[in-house]
């Protein structure tokens, strides 16, 4: 009798130990790592060239003189809704001695999205283009520079002043 | 040895086979048991990342400062099975309202069973595997994508390591 309650009590201890193994759980940790990734405002311009040149000729023939196209690359990093602007503003008229061409004779076309014609100015920053947003827009300039007979002869020399900003 | 000495050491010997010999009659088996279960423990050396700012012509993918992190991964898994490291971030990284996907971030390992890869919010990626129990140790360098059509920001999110051993 004793025997078979011994045998019992084996028996339920090993199906209890088989059945422990059967189910037991799989066992997982977890940890957690916070992350932050800095992205700040930026922008860089690169011209082309940093000069632009005017041949002479008959203002009969080429009333409006052409200078090569300067290729203009913008890399800006900005908020979503963030404006980035490419301006000009030359820092003077054309002079050459005492002479001088108004600088508003001087214009420009453009290529590219989002580039912009216009008028140069010495007394404001004239747009060349504008973008939403961060990006890598890229174009080209052509200046352009009316040919009249009432110049007088000379050398004339402007710097222009690009401003590329993003905010 | 004294005859005492010697009488006393023979009924001392007989007291203790005495039990011994009456249990002869009555067998008795004892079962000893241990429960080896599945365990996993996972050990970090930071509980943080940081990607500082940088220009992209410069640095292309930034790596965290600190330098890599540390994993210490512990488990006791069934015979053959797989024990598996996992990283999944909480959601994509986010500014505000903008939002840079999650797979910006990448890593490259060392360590036996580690393996680099991208981080996802969607899928865990494996970082390791190792087949049994074991101790494993190992790192992780990270790296964010850095390019210009980045919206500026301070993006934020979170990384979950699952260490399973099934």
């Amino acid at each position: 009798m004793r025997k078979a309650v011994w045998s019992g009590v084996a028996t339920a201890a090993a199906v209890l130990m088989m059945s422990s193994v059967a189910f037991a759980q799989a066992a997982s940790d977890t940890k957690t790592v916070n992350v932050t990734a800095a992205v700040n405002a930026k922008a860089k311009l690169t011209l082309g060239s940093n000069a632009a040149a005017f041949a002479d000729a008959d203002p009969d023939v080429t009333p409006l003189l052409s200078a090569t196209a300067i290729s203009i690359d913008i890399k800006a990093r900005t908020s979503a809704a963030g404006n980035v602007t490419l301006t000009v503003q030359s820092g003077g008229d054309l002079v050459s001695g005492s002479d001088s061409i108004a600088i508003n004779q001087l214009t420009w076309t453009v290529t590219g999205t989002n580039f912009a014609a216009g008028t140069m100015s010495k007394t404001a920053a004239v747009s060349v283009g504008s973008w939403a947003g961060s990006g890598t827009p890229s174009g080209t300039q052509t200046y352009k520079l009316a040919n009249s007979w009432s110049y007088n002869t000379g050398s004339y020399t402007a710097t222009i002043t690009y401003t590329l900003s993003a905010p | 040895m004294s005859v005492r000495r010697r009488l006393a050491f023979v009924l001392l010997a007989w007291s203790a086979a005495a039990p011994a010999a009456r249990a002869a009659g009555q067998p008795a088996t004892a079962t000893l048991s241990a429960t080896i279960s599945p365990q996993a423990s996972l050990t970090l050396s930071t509980a943080s990342l940081v990607f500082p700012d940088a220009d992209p012509d410069v640095l292309n993918k930034v790596p965290a400062t600190g330098g890599p992190v540390t994993i210490n991964a512990k488990a006791r898994a069934t015979q053959g099975q797989a024990v598996v490291l996992t990283v999944l971030a909480s959601s994509d990284l986010r500014s505000g309202l903008d939002v840079i996907p999650a797979s910006n971030v990448t890593w490259t390992a060392s360590g036996a069973g580690f393996v680099a890869g991208t981080l996802s919010a969607t899928v865990p990626a494996q970082v390791a595997t190792w087949t049994g129990s074991g101790l494993h140790s190992g790192s992780q360098q990270y790296f964010f994508r850095n390019v210009w059509t980045h919206p500026t920001g301070t993006y934020t999110t979170t990384l979950v390591y699952t260490l399973s051993a099934p």
